[in-house]
């Protein structure tokens, strides 16, 4: 998978939760300056990266995300081609 | 009645039904169902989450909400679920329809009493299931959110701004009747001046499979209340609401009063619902509590009964109606809403009260569609397939719920009451 | 806020007569109130599901939990967990009360139930037989399912006809389900309610608050500075009431009165509380004017003090917005059994009915470090011997419904 498939599965579930057109969403977006997630909603986001791309990665991590482009990182570091985290 | 009591008013009613298809307002819902549509679609055809289970249906229709949240619900509608989305619909048609503006909710406190059966029994499960499958630390939080069966008042009163009391009533099928009596005293204590009742279920694999498991869903493609060949009900969903309010304040407002919720009564069958003759005992107690409650001066004029198409359920509610009404249950009409709308559960004592709203404003008593043939073995109701002109001052709801659980309210007519005493 | 006067006290006051409690330190009202009071722990590792795949693995359940014997009428085997429970305990408050030789016909008694969960077992067993391809042996799920069982059962094992209703008002419902016998009482459609909740340790629950990342690793630490959460637990919990009229003319010991309550509803979010405890400062505001009492009149508080940072904070500030500065005893027993849900707030009931007619407080223990924002008096580990004229149960819901109940003596100065 690449990061724009990453990327566009992730807004996909952040529309899920927030009703937000995926196209209105953008690369750099901040959850709750921009997206004014509240922390179930962010819980609910970093569950759903974690079940879609099964990164089976700590806890602390899922926390730490902020942006699209947090989780698009985490996903490619855990998932990404080896040539393409290496990059 | 008790002397000096608030006398408790319907300024405004609201629903999403699964015959509505696009209209709205009760005038659009008692026009539909004057005119005998029903809304039993084969279950292809429905929203319903059946994931890779269908087959295992054996019914081909049911009664289904065909809607999308976008065109109803202004904002983020997603941690909701379809349990709840019907319920705010529902509600925010009733608030407008008695005209409780957002501007007046923020200065005096609207509440909710919503009835319902399952609450959402689909999320709930869904959300297990991916915890056993996938492990536990990926359940959906905003499903467990969800999965608490008082769920849905809890997200219409943050949607809505709902401050007042927020109370659900379990009762299987007279929930959205209980939930009415509830709101009612509610109001009559002086602990809220005005509350959205009434009920909400969905429509979902898991409640219609254990139905038909259980053998209670009847083998027509239609329901057939009180009809000899009845063998069960038929799968609804929806939300109906209507906005009660004390009369002094709904006066003072200047609220329109559609009707009087004059009185309730509720009972229960200690054969759980197994024993015609004492769930009949059960719904006669009820009936006559609420009778009591509202003062028997006044003549019924109509009954709005709960009678789903179940050989015990309507066997009860017509051996109940006979003891009522005495040597007048063959002269005093009765209709059966579930007949058009299915078995809509937690809703269905709600939609039962907008039928009496239309009645006692001078609509057409619906048609019981699907009775054809009267059953011997019960005792004889004044029953129509098609509609009927019925002037009515005071409507009876009945309801009985498969096991044992027994309610009657009251409806009557505004302007023609004698002073309160 | 209505504008109308509270209706009600020419029916004369609502008193409790009986008691029935199940929970993770006691079969019974006495060995419950006992523990309560010695402040034993009734957490443990949970042995009712396999915790091997979650966070955490303790709980409250209740133990070597045999139900057999109390049953006269149902199988008790034939039901879910919660209807077990609550009957159990509803068997016992009536015994507790002499209901059965009162005199009451059976249609003039009712129920009055809460649940959060209603039998989440049966959703359970369903799932698993669908994921294991059985579907099709999902049982008598839709008779055993549906939460309104939970009063049901309780009836048709009383064989009770009256007024019977189920309210799912989450981890307020318990005082919820008293609010509503009060007023089945008050306005003569009952002779005695049975009023009470029901919860049984599920894994759904369980999973659901550990996802949330609320339950407590080890101990429940309501109001302490280094409080990590809640702790679920189960419990079936019954009280018994009547008019006080009724009760002297047959001779019934009474506990307390039920004075007032309040309801109201956050509106604000489905599982957090309101940042300034708006919706908690309504009901307790709304039950002392129901009851006619001043808040300097009420001399105990059974908090809801799930253990949860925000809870306790945001409750503190409730109850110092209602209370001042005022240091009146405000202890929390889940910090001993732990959070039973939809039971919590009628075990607390009847904790407090037991307070106000023995004059003691139960503690919250495992308190070790004070917390400025929780700066209350939480009666630390050890209970409390202390007048107590009137006691206030505050419960606090997912979907923001907030229940406060208030307990008076039956001859004490509180009015």
């Amino acid at each position: 998978m690449d990061v724009s498939e990453v990327r566009s599965k992730i807004k996909e579930i952040i529309a899920n939760v927030t009703n937000i057109d995926p196209a209105e969403i953008a690369d750099d977006a901040h959850f709750i300056d921009d997206l004014q997630l509240d922390s179930l909603s962010l819980l609910e986001i970093g569950v759903d990266v974690d079940y879609e791309f099964r990164l089976g990665v700590p806890e602390e991590r899922l926390q730490e995300l902020r942006t699209v482009q947090d989780s698009v990182d985490l996903v490619m570091q855990v998932k990404g081609e080896p040539a393409t985290a290496a990059a | 009645m008790t002397a000096g009591r608030r006398r408790v008013v319907v300024t405004g009613a609201g629903a999403i039904s699964p015959i509505e298809n696009g209209e709205v307002g009760l005038e659009g819902l008692w026009s539909a169902l004057a005119a005998g549509r029903d809304a039993f679609l084969p279950i292809a055809e429905l929203q319903f989450d059946r994931d890779a289970e269908a087959d295992r249906l054996q019914r081909a229709t049911a009664a289904g909400v065909r809607f999308d949240p976008r065109d109803h619900l202004e904002g983020n509608y997603r941690p909701i679920d379809r349990t709840g989305q019907l319920a705010i619909v529902a509600a925010q048609r009733a608030l407008a329809e008695a005209g409780w503006t957002a501007e007046r909710r923020t200065v005096q406190e609207v509440g909710l009493v919503l009835g319902t059966m399952f609450g959402s029994l689909h999320t709930i499960s869904a959300f297990d299931r991916r915890g056993v499958e996938a492990g536990p630390k990926y359940v959906k939080p905003l499903d467990f959110a969800n999965s608490v069966i008082n769920a849905a008042a809890g997200q219409a009163a943050i949607w809505l701004g709902l401050r007042g009391p927020n109370s659900t009533v379990t009762g299987g099928c007279v929930a959205g009747l209980q939930a009415l009596a509830q709101a009612c005293e509610l109001i009559r204590s002086g602990r809220s001046d005005a509350l959205l009742a009434g009920g909400a279920d969905e429509l979902a694999f898991e409640s219609f499979f254990a139905f038909q498991h259980a053998g209670l869903l009847g083998s027509a493609d239609l329901p057939r209340p009180f009809d000899a060949r009845r063998d069960g009900f038929v799968p609804g969903e929806g939300a109906a609401i209507l906005m009660l309010e004390a009369e002094d304040s709904a006066t003072r407002r200047g609220g329109t009063t559609l009707g009087i919720l004059a009185g309730h009564g509720t009972a229960f069958d200690p054969s759980r619902g197994t024993d015609r003759g004492s769930l009949a005992s059960a719904l006669t107690r009820a009936v006559g509590a609420a009778l009591e409650d509202a003062g028997p001066s006044v003549p019924i004029d109509a009954v709005s009964s709960g009678a789903s198409g179940l050989p015990t359920g309507d066997a009860a509610e017509a051996a109940a109606l006979e003891q009522v009404l005495n040597s007048s249950s063959g002269t005093t009409p009765v209709t059966a809403v579930k007949s058009l709308l299915g078995e809509s559960l937690g809703a269905a004592g709600a939609f039962q009260a907008l039928v009496a709203l239309g009645i006692i404003a001078g609509r057409e008593l619906p048609g019981v569609a699907g009775w054809h043939q009267a059953d011997p073995d019960i005792p004889a109701l004044d029953l129509a397939a098609t509609p009927r002109a019925i002037p009515a001052r005071r409507v009876l709801l009945t309801s009985v719920s498969f096991d044992g659980f027994a309610c009657a309210v009251v409806l009557d007519r505004p302007g023609d009451q004698e002073t309160p005493t | 806020m209505s504008t109308a006067r509270p209706e009600g006290h020419e029916s004369g006051r609502i008193v409790v007569t009986g008691l029935g409690l199940v929970t993770p330190v006691g079969h019974d009202r006495v060995s419950t109130w006992n523990a309560l009071l010695a402040g034993v722990d009734g957490i443990g590792e949970v042995e009712s599901f396999d915790t091997s795949r979650h966070s955490s693995h303790r709980g409250g359940e209740v133990k070597g939990f045999d139900p057999v014997g109390r049953f006269r009428k149902l199988d008790p085997m034939e039901l879910g967990r919660a209807s077990q429970l609550a009957v159990f305990a509803a068997r016992e408050a009536v015994e507790d009360a002499g209901l059965e030789t009162a005199g009451y016909p059976s249609h003039r008694l009712g129920v009055a139930m809460g649940t959060t969960s209603g039998e989440p077992g049966q959703v359970e067993d369903m799932d698993d037989r669908w994921l294991a391809g059985e579907l099709d042996r999902m049982g008598a799920f839709a008779r055993l399912y549906p939460s309104h069982v939970i009063a049901g059962h309780v009836a048709a094992e009383l064989e009770i006809e009256g007024v019977v209703t189920m309210l799912p008002a989450a981890c307020a419902a318990g005082n919820y389900a008293v609010g509503f016998a009060v007023d089945a009482l008050r306005t003569g459609r009952a002779d005695a309610m049975l009023a009470g909740g029901a919860d049984a340790f599920s894994r759904i629950t369980y999973t659901g608050f550990a996802r949330l990342g609320a339950i407590a690793p080890e101990i429940c630490q309501p109001f302490d500075r280094g409080r990590q959460g809640m702790m679920p637990g189960e419990a079936g919990a019954v009280l018994v009431l009547e008019r006080e009229r009724d009760a002297r003319r047959r001779g019934a010991e009474i506990y307390a009165v039920v004075t007032g309550y309040g309801l109201s509803c956050d509106a604000h979010h489905m599982t957090a509380a309101h940042p300034e405890g708006d919706g908690a400062v309504r009901a307790m505001k709304q039950a002392l004017r129901f009851a006619g009492l001043a808040a300097d009149q009420i001399s105990y508080v059974s908090a809801h003090g799930t253990g949860t940072p925000t809870n306790d904070r945001l409750e503190t500030k409730a109850v110092r917005t209602v209370f001042g500065d005022r240091r009146l005893p405000v202890s929390s027993i889940k910090s001993m059994i732990g959070h039973t849900m939809g039971a919590a707030s009628a075990v607390e009931s009847a904790v407090c009915c037991l307070a106000v007619s023995q004059n003691r407080v139960p503690p919250t223990i495992h308190y070790e470090e004070p917390d400025p924002e929780c700066d209350l008096d939480c009666v630390p580990n050890e209970a409390r011997e202390i007048p107590v004229n009137a006691a206030m149960n505050n419960a606090y819901a997912f979907g923001g419904n907030n229940a406060s109940v208030i307990f008076t003596k039956l001859n004490g100065s509180a009015r």
